[in-house]
């Protein structure tokens, strides 16, 4: 059976499948008596089994079956849950990912056996029961049988359809007096001449009897129109296990499965199968698969009773993912290319409406460009939406990952997670997972004292981690922190003037903030002594250049005794935002508006010094000034005006005033990446087409304040 | 003669866009060019290197305009109506795109009317004998190279 295309569906579920174990055996190792949790973890490991017996790949197969059998100990209360065997189990889990991660690359599971861990386990079943290891080789060798087939070989001849002639001729045959066997026979993948093999079989089997039906059709199998099985039924006065061998001898087989069969059997087999898919025609495609798979268990060794029960729960759950499609990010990408295209189109359509030269005053005209400009945006939005996915899928891992940091690092700590539903573009998402990872780890390994200093400091004895993620504006921020020592300033300052990183004078003039951001410089590394979770001094440098490419900033703050938090600001959309349009000399800009927080008109005596800066003081607050004119070194306008237009820009809980010259209006606009030529230090975070073809530049105000 | 027939297929013959830069000829690959346009308008970067005149827009991307008089050490572009920016594609960074005073034509060399080049300068990889002109290859890479 070709089974590539369930691949997908069987990678997500696999996924899936994957966090229930790890969030369920987490909640285990805290309530290792909660016997809903131990049937959710057995349910979420059978269907593991399962699946990857249907998609032939046999070793993670092997290994899921073993860690079942650990549940099922658990489960009937044989052995009692401690953390070697939690630690244990996730050793499991990642090798299941690591077969995953193979599937993921080329479709195959690869070759490690991961017997360690399979002897591991059943040494863990030996040592709690004496007589268990004996009923698990039973259960071991059962798909080894012949006849029952193995986990690749299932009784497709079960499956097919067959016309009333061929079922006529069947019959007559049995009445005969010719005994009927029915055989699905399996090629290995690597064979080039199926065809060829095939007909080898034939010819090898027909010594015994005579095949009546083919499935697919013997024009098909001639023509190589098949994948790597076909099936037949075949008349003989012979034993079957003659007809078998004769099947099985030929080169280049990979299994052979069959058995005799009545033809009432199989009339009522064949009538069920059409009746069944019926019934499955309506569940989504991965499921006839296990529902067929079931299908020969009445003939085969009955199955576990939680074989079915497991079973059950898949077809229960499953209509509720029927009502999302999966689409290719990269459709997706396609989609909102043409979307930032609609938008310049009808930007250029806004500004020629607008000029008084255009010729089209007409009324009519003006409120189509209105009406259209809604559609787009509301189309815009849309198509943002979609791209949208929760963080969890990324934070989900970080439980477990503290989790095994708190026992290699032995520090009590716990982690507190909040706000794992927001939304954020997928191909942030999909980014964000190692600089925040890092963080973490930075957190538990640096951040947090060992429990005996945490005591003597008169804090609680374990460690807490948090990660926080909201919505501001345009940006959503993730705050990773702990309420650990904080960074030690004095330490990274000498630190500093003994790499060389900073003179001693210049030390003197930098403030704590500037002295905690040297730590974000490429190897600077604070820890005393390299572990390998963290001190290799290729840590901050790579958080802020993978946040920053992603559009984004991070910052730190610190109190020393009472803990350490980094913000990650990252951008909500990264394609197409509102800017407001500004001029600059004869330039012209765009701000998000998204960081603009009001406009203001200032009379240019109001401007005050603070420290030799300008500044502004406003409804209670000291706004230092940004003359973007000097900062982008555009050509001066001649008079100095008697009032200064100034843009408040906001960033966290700090404000900036950016000096322009002219305001134009609001505007949406689609971000265009400057290429990797040109190097500016990021003032420019990107370049947009306007209407009329013109291009402005995108200030990027994080960088500016 | 039969071997007059192996040597003409053995010939590998290369063809360059010649173009003026102040009163020197050039010659660029022709695998590396994917555009010519007019000069347009060119928005300038600020903070950029020296050699950036800035940015244009060409069929709704953006694409980083160098000054290659900037990049010789050269007096200072002037345009007019000959002007042209020539659009390099390069596989990996992208486009680019270079300014020249004229485009004049397209001609191809053959291995044996190209001389290596010694110590010509760093960007130039060889020079082209074509008509009694002499054409200065540019050596993308090492342009690009410098920008990055």
């Amino acid at each position: 059976m070709d089974v590539s295309q369930y691949l997908e569906i069987f990678i997500d579920e696999t996924n899936e499948h994957l966090q229930t174990l790890s969030d369920c055996i987490m909640e285990l190792e805290k309530e290792p008596e909660n016997m809903d949790v131990i049937n959710e973890i057995f349910r979420a490991a059978h269907s593991l089994k399962g699946m990857a017996g249907t998609m032939g790949f046999k070793r993670m197969q092997h290994l899921t079956h073993d860690m079942e059998n650990v549940f099922q100990e658990v489960r009937s209360d044989k052995i009692k849950v401690n953390s070697a065997m939690i630690d244990l189990l996730f050793k499991c889990l990642d090798a299941i990912e690591g077969y995953l991660d193979n599937v993921k690359e080329s479709s195959e599971e690869g070759t490690e056996d991961n017997e360690l861990i399979i002897k591991e386990l059943n040494d863990f079943i030996a040592a709690a029961n004496g007589e268990k290891p004996q009923d698990d080789s039973a259960k071991k060798a059962e798909p080894q049988m012949p006849v029952a087939g193995n986990a690749a070989g299932r009784k497709k001849y079960l499956e097919f359809e067959m016309d009333d002639a061929d079922r006529a001729k069947l019959k007559a045959e049995e009445e005969n007096g010719q005994r009927i066997y029915g055989m699905t026979v399996y090629i290995q993948k690597e064979c080039l001449l199926k065809a060829a093999r095939a007909f080898l079989v034939f010819k090898a089997v027909e010594e015994y009897g005579q095949i009546i039906v083919y499935n697919p059709t013997s024009q098909e199998i001639e023509d190589e129109h098949f994948e790597c099985d076909f099936s037949f039924f075949i008349v003989s006065e012979e034993p079957f296990e003659k007809v078998y061998e004769a099947a099985r001898s030929v080169s280049e087989i990979e299994d052979v499965v069959g058995e005799e069969i009545k033809y009432e059997v199989l009339a009522a087999k064949q009538e069920k199968a059409e009746a069944e898919a019926i019934a499955v025609a309506i569940m989504p495609e991965n499921n006839p698969v296990s529902a067929e798979k079931e299908t020969p268990a009445a003939v085969a060794p009955p199955k576990q009773p939680s074989a079915s029960a497991g079973n059950k729960k898949q077809t229960v759950s499953k209509p509720v993912t029927n009502r999302t499609v999966r689409v290719d990010i990269e459709k997706l990408d396609a989609l909102m290319n043409q979307v930032s295209e609609l938008i310049i189109a009808k930007n250029s359509l806004v500004s020629i409406s607008s000029t008084e030269s255009g010729g089209f005053q007409n009324q009519t005209f003006h409120e189509q460009i209105e009406g259209l400009e809604r559609i787009t945006t509301s189309l815009h939005e849309s198509v943002m939406k979609v791209r949208m996915v929760p963080i969890e899928s990324v934070v989900n891992k970080f439980p477990r990952m503290i989790r095994d940091l708190a026992r290699k690092l032995d520090k009590k700590m716990e982690l507190y997670m909040t706000g794992e539903d927001t939304e954020l573009d997928r191909t942030v998402v999909d980014q964000i997972g190692d600089p925040l990872q890092h963080l973490l780890r930075n957190s538990a390994d640096h951040g947090l004292e060992d429990n005996a200093t945490r005591l003597e400091k008169g804090k609680p004895e374990v460690g807490s981690i948090f990660l926080k993620a909201f919505q501001e504006g345009n940006n959503v921020i993730i705050e990773v922190g702990d309420d650990g020592n904080g960074i030690d300033v004095d330490a990274v300052r000498e630190k500093a003037i003994e790499r060389g990183v900073i003179t001693e004078e210049q030390a003197e003039s930098m403030s704590q903030k500037e002295i905690i951001n040297l730590l974000f410089l490429p190897s600077f590394s604070m820890a005393k002594k390299i572990t390998d979770i963290s001190g290799r001094g290729v840590g901050l440098d790579v958080v802020k250049s993978n946040i920053e490419a992603l559009g984004g900033d991070v910052e730190v703050k610190t109190d020393k005794g009472e803990g350490t938090t980094f913000t990650v600001r990252l951008p909500l959309t990264l394609a197409i935002i509102q800017a407001l349009m500004v001029e600059i000399g004869d330039e012209k800009y765009a701000i998000a508006i998204g960081s603009i927080s009001n406009i203001e008109d200032i009379p240019v005596k109001d401007i005050k010094y603070v420290e030799a800066q300008e500044v502004i003081h406003l409804r209670g607050k000291v706004i230092p000034l940004i003359r973007l004119s000097q900062v982008l070194d555009t050509e001066p306008k001649e008079d100095e005006p008697t009032s200064l237009t100034v843009v408040i820009v906001q960033k966290g809980d700090s404000q900036a005033g950016l000096v322009v010259d002219e305001l134009m209006g609001q505007q949406e606009i689609v971000i265009k990446p400057l290429g990797k030529f040109i190097n500016n230090n990021k003032i420019i975070s990107g370049a947009t087409i306007l209407g009329d073809g013109e291009v402005a530049l995108i200030l990027d105000v994080n960088t500016l304040m | 003669m039969a071997n007059n027939g192996l040597e003409v297929i053995e010939k590998v013959v290369k063809q360059y866009i010649v173009v003026m830069v102040g009163s020197e000829q050039y010659g660029i690959d022709i695998r590396y060019i994917d555009n010519i346009v007019r000069m347009q308008k060119i928005t300038r970067v600020p903070k950029a290197q020296y050699y950036f005149k800035g940015i244009i827009s060409l069929r709704g991307e953006i694409i980083p305009i160098m000054s290659i008089r900037r990049k010789m050490d050269l007096n200072d572009d002037t345009f007019n109506n000959a002007t042209r920016i020539i659009i390099l594609k390069l596989e990996e960074k992208g486009s680019l795109g270079i300014i020249v005073d004229e485009v004049k034509e397209v001609v191809n060399l053959s291995d044996d009317e190209i001389e290596k080049a010694s110590n010509k300068g760093k960007f130039i990889n060889g020079i082209g004998k074509h008509e009694n002109d002499l054409i200065s290859l540019l050596e993308i890479n090492a342009i690009v190279e410098e920008a990055y």
